[in-house]
């Protein structure tokens, strides 16, 4: 007797469509899996057999095989035990199961016959949307994130039993509601503000301006002076996630395991600070199935490398190229993914080893020698893909105290938002979006300067020793803080203040 | 070249100090290299294994292709022989028989100021040296430091900038500067003033060679200042050496809690330098008249002149200037830049402003 019922593998942040195909025969009782099946797969055989029996079903004494088509790719995860479950129990005559054929199933069993939430669902869900099907079933748990696809419909069940009753018709089952993601943009959904850092206006400002352009920046300043905060506070200032971003962030997400089962959807902007002990393949993403990494993970949001020298110098050159690309593709030897990583970097360091070196009330017992080893940690290519370097202060115990009314990060989010909209019609039609990630060409095309700010540009890299590589960074630079301004040109005051976010390119620091 | 500069130049290949080479001279008729072949030595002076060692390269004309090679380089060479040789350096008990240079030796003879100090300045001797230098430097006085990290590329650099003329004196070859990131520094300081070695261009940096070097930098001025060291600090050699050839010391007072102000304050307190603080101080010594620059000339906007106002008395920190300014913040950081530029003040790092 042979049955086929319709299942959905992953690779990547992809989807692609298995089909499970049953055969349950006379012959020495037996279960077999066929078609390039991983452990999890094959320790698949147990969940199911004990789900169906303490389901109240009849487990057949007979042989079972069960193939996953295409059989030449190979396949993990437990996602696919729904799918077995009901191929077996839909050769079983008796139970008279009609229209198995007509769903997708994903899901994972328990031997108690309860269907467990799986990772992944979402990218499943619309890579099989934009293959043609149309009905699901589902692990009630991950209902969520699978309420915010439009266009089909998806039901979710808590055991096999009702998954069984359910197609046999026995039991109705309303399709999931679609939520608006837009609904779920109401609230305050990070618990931060900048309303609550007292100071540290140079550093606010400084994030504004990275917020609106798309920039990356380092924070350089001793311990304690409330550099992990500024960064914790800066998705709030960041524009909100449209849609195709939100489903993007979530299905890597999703993918990861790493997604909130009652929320269903990355909302807000993500923000990913991997500790420096953290390897290379736990930034870039990799093992053997090629999970994302940190980097991916931080997509659409921020990446914070707190004590950025900290990091292994391995880890922080493979940075390079998703900063450029936006994109990292990783190999390994079961397979080759890529996944989006456009995230903004925000890094932060200690001005020397011991982290006090320029402070006025501590003394710093660095040599010579020692700081400029630590400095020169941060490679020049790195370096050329951070625009702004600002230092950050020690707060005083009378700042702390103030009851100075400090600007709310919604109030910062307005002026960001305005900026992100005259980036968005300048850059209509091309790949980029953001100042930060104008090439060489688009560089030349907005960032014209008039005889007053040339001059003044000229005078400060003679004046101030700036190096060559901040050149291009100070135009994008003065180029966002136009847009925040809302004016057309770059002004001479629009230059001149990026020149002040250059600290690093200074030669004083030796 | 006479035949004496040329047995310095062959002598000084094996990295003998001034008194071996003293002694050397000594036990000969005359400095040349037919004398020394003919010489018999004593075991003690030079032994006999190294003798022999040393008689392979004693060709003239050996010497005669270095020097010409050294000079292909733009490395010139001066010996104590040589009229061109420094007077100042004449004056020491232990005068380096050789000088390797590029630049301008002229320079030499000028009235000079040697700056020491700390390798690792805080923002007050940083801001110190660069006042001090800047008036010193632009009332004609030739700087000379050592190219080593802090205040010696501070002050050079100071120099440099504010149009002086200034001397760097290596402790190890030309072939390798120390620290390496001063490479470009060094270069600079070549063409447009004077880099001096004693060493042979390819000897490399080793500790014992600073001291050296710190003889020859407080030999080589009428005075020595030094802006900010701490009493462990390799400066006190400095010191001491100027202290033997009977040079003038300045030292800029510190705060009496900051051990990085530690010597300054000790050799002001016992009266072995004279207490500067500011560059005319130095230049009156030296019989040289001040420029007569005024601050408050140049034209400031309202903004600016708010921003100046708050750091007349003393440095001060972002925060505090944000704060207190009252300006917007992208107009405060316009200012700030603007005012920098026009090198009215200086940023220095730990996020702190001074007025230059």
């Amino acid at each position: 007797m042979l049955s086929k019922v319709q299942s959905f593998g992953l690779k990547g942040i992809e989807g692609f469509p298995i089909d499970v195909e049953t055969d349950v025969s006379n012959g020495l009782p037996g279960f077999d899996v066929v078609g390039l099946a991983d452990t999890a797969i094959k320790e698949a055989k147990e969940r199911v057999k004990n789900a169906i029996r303490n389901s109240a079903f009849t487990y057949p004494i007979k042989k079972i095989t069960i193939n996953l088509a295409p059989a030449d790719v190979k396949k993990e995860g437990s996602l696919y035990d729904l799918a077995m479950a009901v191929a077996i129990l839909s050769c079983d005559e008796e139970l008279k199961i009609k229209n198995e054929r007509k769903y997708v199933y994903i899901g994972e069993l328990s031997f108690d016959g309860s269907v467990k939430k799986v990772k992944g669902v979402l990218p499943l869900l619309i890579s099989a949307r934009e293959a043609g099907f149309k009905e699901f079933l589902i692990p009630k748990e991950n209902l969520a994130e699978a309420s915010f696809i439009e266009g089909i419909n998806v039901y979710g069940v808590e055991n096999l039993r009702e998954a069984i009753s359910f197609l046999k018709g026995e039991h109705q089952i309303d399709p999931v509601e679609v939520c608006k993601f837009e609904n779920t943009l109401n609230q305050n959904r990070y618990g931060l503000d900048f309303a609550n850092v007292k100071g540290q206006k140079m550093a606010k400002r400084a994030l504004e301006i990275a917020a609106a352009g798309g920039h990356n920046l380092i924070m350089i300043g001793p311990p304690g002076s409330g550099k992990s905060m500024l960064a914790k506070c800066f998705p709030t200032i960041l524009s909100d996630l449209t849609f195709d971003e939100a489903l993007e962030v979530t299905k890597i997400h999703s993918v990861a395991g790493e997604l909130d089962g009652e929320k269903g959807i990355v909302n807000c902007r993500p923000f990913r600070s991997p500790h420096h002990t953290a390897t290379t393949v736990a930034l870039t993403g990799g093992g053997n199935n090629a999970k994302p990494g940190e980097i991916s993970l931080a997509d659409h949001g921020v990446l914070f490398l707190d004590e950025f020298p900290e990091y292994s110098r391995q880890s922080i050159e493979v940075l390079r190229q998703p900063l450029e690309d936006g994109i990292i593709t990783v190999a390994r030897n079961k397979s080759t993914v890529s996944y989006p990583a456009n995230f903004t970097l925000i890094a932060s360091m200690n001005p020397c080893p011991c982290g006090h070196y320029g402070s006025k009330d501590r003394e710093c017992h660095c040599s010579a020698g020692q700081i400029s080893k630590y400095l020169s940690k941060l490679s020049g290519p790195i370096m050329d893909r951070i625009d702004i370097h600002i230092e950050v202060e020690n707060v005083t115990y009378d700042q702390l105290k103030s009851d100075s009314l400090e600007e709310p990060s919604c109030e910062i989010k307005k002026r960001v938002d305005r900026a992100r909209l005259i980036q968005l019609e300048r850059f209509k039609g091309a790949k980029n979006f953001s100042n930060a990630k104008m090439s060489v060409a688009q560089t030349k095309k907005y960032c014209k300067l008039d005889i007053n700010s040339e001059h003044l540009l000229r005078v400060a890299f003679e004046k101030l020793k700036l190096s060559a590589r901040a050149h291009d960074r100070i135009l994008k630079v003065a180029r966002t803080i136009a847009d925040l301004e809302g004016c057309e040109n770059i002004g001479a005051n629009h230059i001149a203040e990026a020149i002040s976010y250059r600290t690093l390119d200074r030669k004083y620091w030796n | 070249m006479d035949k004496r500069d040329y047995f310095i130049v062959f002598l000084s290949q094996f990295d003998l100090t001034s008194s071996k080479i003293a002694q050397i001279i000594d036990e000969m008729s005359e400095p040349s290299i037919q004398a020394f072949k003919k010489t018999k030595f004593d075991e003690k002076i030079i032994k006999q294994e190294s003798y022999h060692k040393m008689l392979e390269c004693a060709d003239p004309i050996l010497v005669e292709t270095y020097v010409k090679n050294l000079h292909d380089r733009d490395i010139e060479i001066v010996t104590i022989f040589d009229e061109r040789y420094p007077q100042k350096l004449r004056e020491m008990t232990d005068s380096p028989y050789i000088l390797y240079y590029k630049g301008d030796l002229s320079l030499a003879n000028k009235p000079s100021l040697s700056v020491v100090g700390s390798r690792k300045p805080t923002s007050y001797g940083k801001i110190a040296t660069e006042k001090i230098v800047r008036d010193v430097a632009s009332g004609g006085v030739v700087v000379v430091s050592g190219l080593a990290y802090g205040v010696d590329s501070i002050a050079h650099r100071a120099a440099l900038d504010n149009g002086g003329k200034t001397i760097a004196v290596l402790g190890s070859g030309f072939d390798h500067v120390y620290p390496s990131e001063h490479q470009s520094l060094a270069d600079e300081i070549a063409k447009k003033g004077l880099l001096i070695s004693e060493q042979r261009p390819k000897r490399t940096a080793s500790k014992y060679l600073f001291p050296l070097r710190n003889r020859i930098i407080a030999a080589l001025s009428e005075g020595t200042l030094i802006t900010e060291a701490s009493i462990k600090s390799g400066t006190i050699h400095t010191k001491d050496f100027a202290l033997d050839y009977g040079r003038n010391i300045y030292a800029v007072p510190g705060n009496i809690d900051s051990t990085s102000s530690e010597l300054t304050n000790e050799v002001i307190k016992t009266g072995q330098a004279q207490c500067v603080t500011c560059g005319k101080d130095i230049l009156d010594d030296y019989d040289i008249k001040a420029e007569n620059k005024q601050r408050g000339q140049e034209h400031l906007s309202e903004d600016e002149r708010k921003i100046v106002s708050l750091l007349e008395d003393g440095m001060k920190s972002i925060d505090f200037l944000t704060k207190n300014s009252q300006l917007d913040i992208n107009n405060f950081n316009t200012c700030l830049t603007m005012l920098e530029i026009r090198g009215i003040i200086t940023r220095l790092p730990g996020g702190s402003v001074a007025l230059n």
